[in-house]
């Protein structure tokens, strides 16, 4: 290599800074030179990182401009906090008011025109109507249930995605789509990708961070937070909140008790030493300095992770506020909070999930919403309105976007008597914060709430929008893999103009 | 500012590094601040490795195979050099400058290429890219010269030419194989390295053939191994160990993404899933030809069907991930269930296709392949192939003598399901009718007669509307409570036989069209949970009939009948999956009750399950046959023929009963064989499990406009590829509703020696394995869109010598091996240091192979090495898979998996990793730090990632801290010096002793700290992760 020394190696990881360039694995796609920037410029100062794949990782040393997070335009958020409530929550109790709903309550469903309705699980049912009130709020008039009271003061933060759609009624595919653009396993999730394109603002944390339910993995299990074709590096970490080793191997075994501090300090002294003369005698060594420096900073957030998750800097106030103390909101509050300090720390992309997959303690309510919704709705309604407001009252909303997703919606008819069975055909999403026109509705469903009718958003629209605002062009993401160029947009894809400032 | 100008297009895995440097500091800092002046290339652009790449992203979507805007295109040269509409031509050679073609995609003129929104513009390190190659003269090579009149003209689909090799001079002992790449590189002007010691290659090979590290004792012997032949007779030994087939097994079950759970949000386990698994190990170790493993992983039941293995084989069919909400348990009505059909059959296409013609035909299913050709229309007659198979457990015989058998049974039980001519005369010859005779004279005394209740009073206690039907049975409608109490009265009628006396009841529960999935429950599913029955004399009463026993003609797992009477209301009988046909229970009475004058029966049938496991319609029978009361085999029309005087059978009656009795012989015969083993695999006859039932025969396959299955198109039919010119591609069948023989058709289209796609695709495959590369750098997409062969004449030399030659992988193996290209060095220092920049700087991703390629150990190399030092690895083979996790239910489907609960000294946790158990959705986080893959998605190659996770990993995880232990009570037990024992662990984790100098800080550390720490710290180094 003839000019070793003016160039420098890092390594891949999205918990360390740019997780690699928006590369194709086997067909050449140069970054734009934005991308090429910000890549070579975050996370690790001058230390620049790339993907190395078997293969010299070699960049020149660069400057070090100002991040303006955008991979392809100037980006309007630099992080994103994503409430994911899990099992598909129903839109027509919970913000999709409809007239309809009410006035026919109990009457058998019909749509007209002789259309088949069809549901996953079960038969049909009659008409169900919103067994809690919804009332209109704020300067914008949005719908909210009385089951949401806290988030109803937010309504004007909000813009609403009132008529999204999605490809399948079944909770697998549904959550995928959702989550990585596919209906099938196996691709790169939104916070994966985003990891990929933007890379870390911190050394010492992961890039994409995920808080499961204290009660188990949703739908899917870890298949929603997968890297899929893109490096593992990318995929979500699941930090377990409630275990007293949040972050797996951040640490020796305690089992180990050979392992002791002088150990392991002069252990890692000498590694690196070995490494180092590993590596000088023999060339192409890009990947083998690579693991050096990945050992470093290994080190380095073993340091730094503790302090995120020792709450006890907070004040009474906000504590009160996440409602942390109130066993009906301690779960869910608590990680609302943690992902507040995560997304302060330089974590990029929080996913928090409200219930676990299973037929009970989730969104899936199939067999009572008056029984089933409450609860939810008690778990998190405080603790997402506590977390606009902090992230308000702190700035971060400027630049941080906060997204309340679920898989797919529910239908306007009942399933065995005050249930309701899944439904693609239309469902409700918000987004607040950086870059979000506040207090917006865009889209309608039909009168019943039964499908989407007008400005429909997709999923993938929906994407499209989430990357369009961290400055990536959905369609120019893309990373190939068995025979076809892969983005998380799949072939579709519009930005929603209509909620963008 | 240093310019290092290459496509690094290394590994063909996920996440890969491109770096055109040159391009990159001009681009970074050219266009914009302008610090540095655009760098110029260095060196000569390579058409196809640099050029194309770009016109096949930003322009063949307009002027390529499929469109060809202003009729020119750029994938073909002659068009390329000469068109252009009114500013041709386009490209003139020599001179970037004057061409048209530089300044369209630099934006100069008035014209900018790509439009806006028709494809991705050039950056400006692109832009430099094709002016420095049409300024170097725009040479094109002709093995990408490419044809207008024919799409199909294509290097990867024309007839594999078998060129001898080269006459070129190989030092030392090299072979046909080096003939070409050294030829290659003498043309790229490139050097090659010198062999490596036999320190390195000891190594190297004891990695790549079993996945294991060499002991002290084996690097020892081969280093004073004297034989001349002493490096083939390591190859050979090696291949001859079982160890070799656990190695090369694991890279075909990647390609196959083989995994022991469905995936999605039902995350099952498929607890037969192993024997799949077994198989690829035997078929390796055994050197299977490769044209008769394709097709036994493809149609093995149907061309061999005397050999169980090939039955095992078609877990390949159906290793992938499956979607069991979708595909069993959502309703059968449902546009997603024809969906999820679908994308199921298109997982299996990729499965064969991707991994055995290294076609991506999946980009077919929504409009005709962009670049290759291959219409939607061969892509419906790929689904059509599939048409008749779902995923399920399969039933196999080990024994082919039983299998045969049983295909016998079978073919005699489908024989005497038809009604047509030939089976009424058979069931109305003399022999079978004597048969029938014989059985109905035996079975005249012991038979039970059942008389059926018909209920008078019968209500529920939390509002189901039960319909009396005139069979006597009720039907369960209305509103469906959770939970409900049927409480049923009869009086039994004096007349008919007489009855006097009431041994026991029978409840069957029967099927309606309108319960889910026919009933015979009312829950979505199909079934019901019967919590208790109660039989009262006369009315409900303070106390219920004693009763003695109770059997069924099913009983769902874990809810057998006896839960019904075992008073206990939250146990109860279920017979999930078997729904959509009807059930009975016969329960017996303690005592035999004598009918007074009143006459009557009441019989409560509890349902406190909940969920609304309700029955859905049931009939209440009792008899007087003497106890003890089991089950009746004979069904009740059967019954009511043989109450008939045999006088005055019709003829159809006549027919039922011989039907029916010799189907009961059959069956009965089969019911004595050998239980059958279980595999899960593609299969057309299967157990059913609630919604999922086999079709019995191929289901209709449309082709579907954009892939959509509300917009079918014509009906497909049978076929592969017709861009395959030297085959038919449409598949003749004999008998179309024989699924199987779709799939054998298919099988011999892939091995047909014709086919030049399967002979590259496996050569391929191997070569990549053993080298780090494919000559082909995208093993599976051998299309317009994957990369070209670096060495096309060798690839081409491989395919027809493995085709013509026995197709042993083997084989293929020892004269790959044997080349002086596998034994390099694979360090640039051992040339010459002026050759070495220079080569470094021409081909610095070594593409032409002037050098061997350094690996990174994979997870399971890592993982079995350290079970190995520290002499712990077991290694026994087969059978099902070792679960290194912690396994509790889950709320749902879907278990708990807690990997870090693991014994992780247990037995389970000393097999070699092939045995692992694969949870798609839960993986191992260790094995996937070091890029193991889950199964979701087919991994031809695996990414070779260095993360932190990973080094936190290797660093932290239990596994590696127990076994450093392990290790460290290994060495000290010999008595050795702390000295001995630091030479033994660096020759067991390096392979080599500690150099001097070293060697006095290893002692040092392990003497401060012991030797597990230093252990820990050994496999930490890259010394020990990679391999030179």
């Amino acid at each position: 290599m003839s000019n070793r020394g003016s160039i420098r190696h890092g390594v891949e990881s999205s918990w360390v800074g740019a997780g690699g360039l928006p590369t194709s694995a086997n067909q050449a796609v140069i970054p734009s030179r934005r991308g090429f920037l910000q890549t070579a410029a975050t996370g690790l100062g001058s230390l620049a990182l790339l993907d190395l794949l078997g293969c010299t990782g070699v960049l020149a040393d660069a400057p070090r401009p100002d991040f303006n997070g955008g991979l392809h335009h100037p980006a309007k958020a630099r992080r994103i906090i994503q409430v994911f409530m899990n099992g598909g929550a129903s839109q027509a109790d919970l913000f999709d008011y409809k007239e309809e709903l009410v006035r026919r309550a109990g009457q058998k469903f019909d749509p007209g025109g002789g259309v088949h309705v069809e549901a996953a699980t079960s038969q049909p049912g009659n008409v169900l109507g919103p067994p809690f009130p919804l009332r209109q709020h704020g300067q914008c008039g949005r719908w909210v249930s009385d089951l949401l009271p806290n988030l109803a003061k937010h309504v004007d933060d909000m813009a609403f995605f009132m008529a999204m759609q999605s490809r399948t009624n079944v909770h697998g595919p549904g959550s995928y789509l959702m989550n990585t653009g596919f209906l099938l396993p196996g691709f790169p999730c939104l916070g994966a990708w985003t990891s990929y394109a933007l890379g870390s603002l911190t050394d010492n944390l992961p890039t994409f961070v995920v808080l499961p339910d204290a009660r188990g993995l949703p739908y899917n299990q870890k298949g929603n937070f997968g890297s899929g074709n893109l490096s593992v590096s990318h995929q979500g970490t699941v930090i377990n909140a409630a275990t007293a080793e949040p972050i797996p191997d951040l640490r020796a075994p305690a089992t180990a008790k050979f392992i002791t501090p002088d150990a392991e300090r002069e252990g890692r002294e000498l590694l690196a030493r070995l490494n180092r003369d590993h590596a000088a005698a023999n060339d192409d060594n890009a990947m083998l300095e690579a693991r050096i420096r990945a050992y470093e900073l290994a080190a380095k957030m073993q340091i730094s992770a503790p302090a995120l998750f020792d709450v006890s800097d907070e004040t009474e106030e906000t504590r009160k506020l996440y409602g942390i103390d109130e066993p009906s909101t301690a779960d869910f509050g608590k990680r609302c909070l943690l992902g507040r300090r995560m997304i302060e720390r330089g974590v990029r992309f929080v996913q928090i999930w409200s219930g676990a997959g299973g037929p009970s303690n989730n969104w899936d309510n199939h067999s009572s919403i008056v029984n089933q919704l409450p609860p939810m709705c008690a778990a998190t309604d405080q603790p997402i309105a506590a977390l606009l407001a902090d992230l308000k009252r702190r700035g971060l909303l400027e630049d941080t976007l906060v997204l309340w997703s679920t898989e797919f919606g529910r239908m306007p008819f009942s399933q065995g008597g005050e249930g309701r069975d899944h439904n693609g055909g239309t469902f409700v999403g918000w987004m607040a914060g950086a870059g979000v026109r506040p207090g917006v509705a865009h889209g309608e469903s039909d009168e019943w709430s039964w499908k989407a009718a007008k400005d429909i958003t997709t999923t993938y629209d929906f994407h499209a929008t989430v990357l369009h605002l961290t400055g990536i062009d959905h369609e120019r993401l893309t990373v190939r893999h068995n025979g076809a160029n892969r983005r998380l947009t799949d072939v579709h894809g519009h930005v929603v103009k209509a909620v963008l400032t | 500012m240093g310019i290092v100008g290459t496509w690094q297009r290394l590994f063909i895995a996920l996440v890969a590094l491109v770096g055109f440097l040159a391009a990159m500091v001009a681009l970074a800092f050219g266009d914009e601040a302008k610090p540095f002046p655009a760098a110029k290339a260095e060196r000569k652009v390579d058409f196809v490795r640099d050029v194309q790449p770009i016109f096949q992203r930003s322009c063949y979507a307009c002027h390529g195979p499929q469109k060809q805007t202003s009729e020119f295109r750029l994938d073909v040269r002659k068009i390329a050099m000469t068109g252009g509409e009114a500013y041709g031509p386009n490209i003139v050679a020599g001179n970037a400058k004057e061409s048209p073609l530089a300044q369209f995609v630099a934006g100069e003129g008035d014209t900018m290429m790509p439009p806006e929104d028709k494809g991705q513009r050039l950056n400006a390190a692109e832009v430099q890219i094709v002016r420095d190659w049409i300024d170097q003269g725009a040479a094109w090579p002709d093995e990408v010269a490419g044809n207008e009149a024919d799409k199909n003209d294509w290097w990867s689909l024309r007839p594999i030419i078998r060129t001898p090799p080269p006459n070129v001079v190989v030092a030392g002992s090299g072979n046909s194989i080096d003939a070409f790449v050294r030829q290659k590189l003498a043309e790229k002007r490139l050097p090659s390295a010198t062999q490596a010691d036999r320190r390195t290659l000891i190594r190297r090979l004891y990695f790549d053939l079993s996945g294991l590290p060499p002991t002290p004792e084996e690097i020892s012997d081969f280093l004073a191994d004297e034989h001349p032949a002493a490096y083939e007779n390591l190859v050979d030994r090696l291949l001859a160990s079982p160890r070799y087939g656990e190695r090369w097994a694991r890279h075909w079950l990647d390609t196959a993404h083989f995994a022991e759970t469905h995936g999605h949000d039902q995350d099952r386990i498929r607890e037969n899933a192993w024997p799949y698994r077994d198989y690829v190990v035997r078929s390796f170790n055994d050197d299977n030809p490769y044209d008769r493993f394709v097709a036994e992983q493809v149609a093995g039941d149907a061309l061999f069907p005397g050999d169980p293995a090939a039955t095992v084989a078609l877990g390949f069919l159906a290793a992938g991930p499956w979607d069991e909400s979708s595909l069993r348990d959502i309703q059968e009505d449902t546009l997603d269930r024809q969906i999820a059909r679908y994308v199921d059959r298109d997982d299996m296409i990729a499965t064969v296709l991707n991994n055995v013609s290294s076609m991506t035909v999946q980009c077919a299913r929504c409009h005709d392949h962009k670049f290759d050709p291959i219409p939607t229309a061969d892509y419906y007659s790929l689904q059509a192939v599939f048409a008749g198979v779902d995923r399920a457990h399969r039933a196999y015989d080990e024994d082919p003598l039983v299998a045969t058998r049983r295909r016998e049974l079978a073919a005699r039980k489908s024989q005497l399901d038809r009604t047509d001519e030939a089976a009424t005369t058979i069931l109305l010859a003399d022999d079978v009718q004597a048969e029938v005779d014989r059985w109905e004279a035996s079975l005249a005394d012991g038979r039970v007669r059942w008389t059926v209740l018909k209920p008078d009073c019968f209500s529920s206690a939390e509002g189901s509307t039960l319909s009396p039907l005139p069979d006597g049975s009720l039907l369960s409608g209305g509103k469906r409570p959770q939970r409900d109490t049927y409480t049923i009265s009869a009086t039994i009628p004096a007349g008919g036989p007489p009855l006097d006396r009431v041994s026991a009841i029978r409840i069957e529960t029967m099927n309606d069209n309108s319960l889910p999935h026919g009933g015979p429950g009312r829950q979505d599913n199909g079934n019901f949970h019967l919590s208790e029955v109660q039989v009262f004399a006369g009315d409900v009463q303070s106390k219920p009939l004693a009763l003695a026993a109770a059997t069924a003609d099913f009983d769902q797992q874990d809810w057998g009948i006896a839960r019904a009477i075992d008073g206990l209301d939250l146990t109860a009988w279920g017979i999930y999956p078997h729904v959509g046909k009807p059930h009975f229970a016969v329960i017996e009475l303690e005592d035999v009750l004598e009918l007074g004058d009143e006459r009557r029966l009441t019989v409560v049938l509890k349902q406190l399950h909940g969920g609304g496991h309700l029955v859905g319609r049931v009939r209440i029978s009792a008899t007087d046959a003497a106890p003890p009361v089991r089950l009746d085999v004979l069904p009740a029309e059967i019954s009511a023929i043989l109450d008939r005087p045999r006088g005055e059978r019709t003829h159809d009656e006549r027919l039922a009963l011989a039907r029916f009795q010799q189907r009961q012989t059959v069956l009965a015969e089969i019911a004595r064989l050998p239980k059958p083993s279980l595999v899960y695999a593609a299969a057309s006859d299967f157990e059913p499990d609630g919604g999922l039932h086999p079709s019995p025969e191929p289901r209709p396959i449309h082709v579907l406009q954009r892939g959509d299955v509300k917009l079918a198109q014509d009906a497909a039919s049978p076929g592969a590829l017709s861009c395959v010119a030297a085959l038919p591609a449409r598949f003749e069948i004999e008998n179309a509703k024989d699924e199987s023989l779709r799939r054998a058709a298919l099988a011999r289209w892939l091995v047909d020696k014709r086919n030049a796609l399967t002979w590259r695709s496996i050569v391929n495959r191997v070569w990549l394995h053993h080298i780090g590369r494919g000559i082909v750098a995208t093993p599976n997409d051998f299309g317009r869109m994957g990369a070209m062969p670096t060495h096309r004449a060798l690839l081409d030399f491989l395919a027809a010598d493995f085709r013509d030659g026995g197709q042993s992988i083997k084989s293929l193996h020892r004269l790959i091996l044997a080349s002086a290209t596998y034994r390099q060095s694979s360090l640039a220092s051992t040339i010459d240091a002026k050759q070495a920049a220079a080569a470094v700087a021409e081909d610095v991703d070594n593409r032409f192979l002037w050098r061997m390629n350094r690996t990174r150990l994979d997870a399971e190399c890592v993982r079995d090495a350290v079970l190995a030092i520290s002499g712990r690895l077991d290694l026994r083979m087969g059978g099902p898979s070792d679960r290194q996790f912690d396994l509790r239910p889950g709320i749902h489907v879907t278990p708990i998996v807690d990997y870090a609960k693991f014994d992780l000294d247990s037995p389970a946790g000393r097999r070699r990793s092939i045995y692992r158990f694969l949870f798609r959705t839960l993986p191992d986080p260790f094995m996937e730090s070091l890029d193991c893959p889950s199964g979701d998605q087919i991994t031809p190659q695996r990414a070779n990632s260095v993360t932190v996770q990973q080094a936190l990993a290797m660093w932290n995880d239990a596994f590696i801290a127990r076994h450093c232990e392990h290790i460290a009570a290994r060495l000290s037990s010999g008595g050795d010096s702390t000295a001995e024992q630091v030479d033994a662990l660096a020759q067991s984790t390096l392979g080599r002793e500690p150099r001097d100098g070293e060697r006095d800080e290893l002692i040092a550390y392990a003497e401060r700290h012991g030797m597990a720490n230093l252990c820990r710290l050994l496999l930490n180094t890259n010394e020990f992760l990679f391999v030179n």
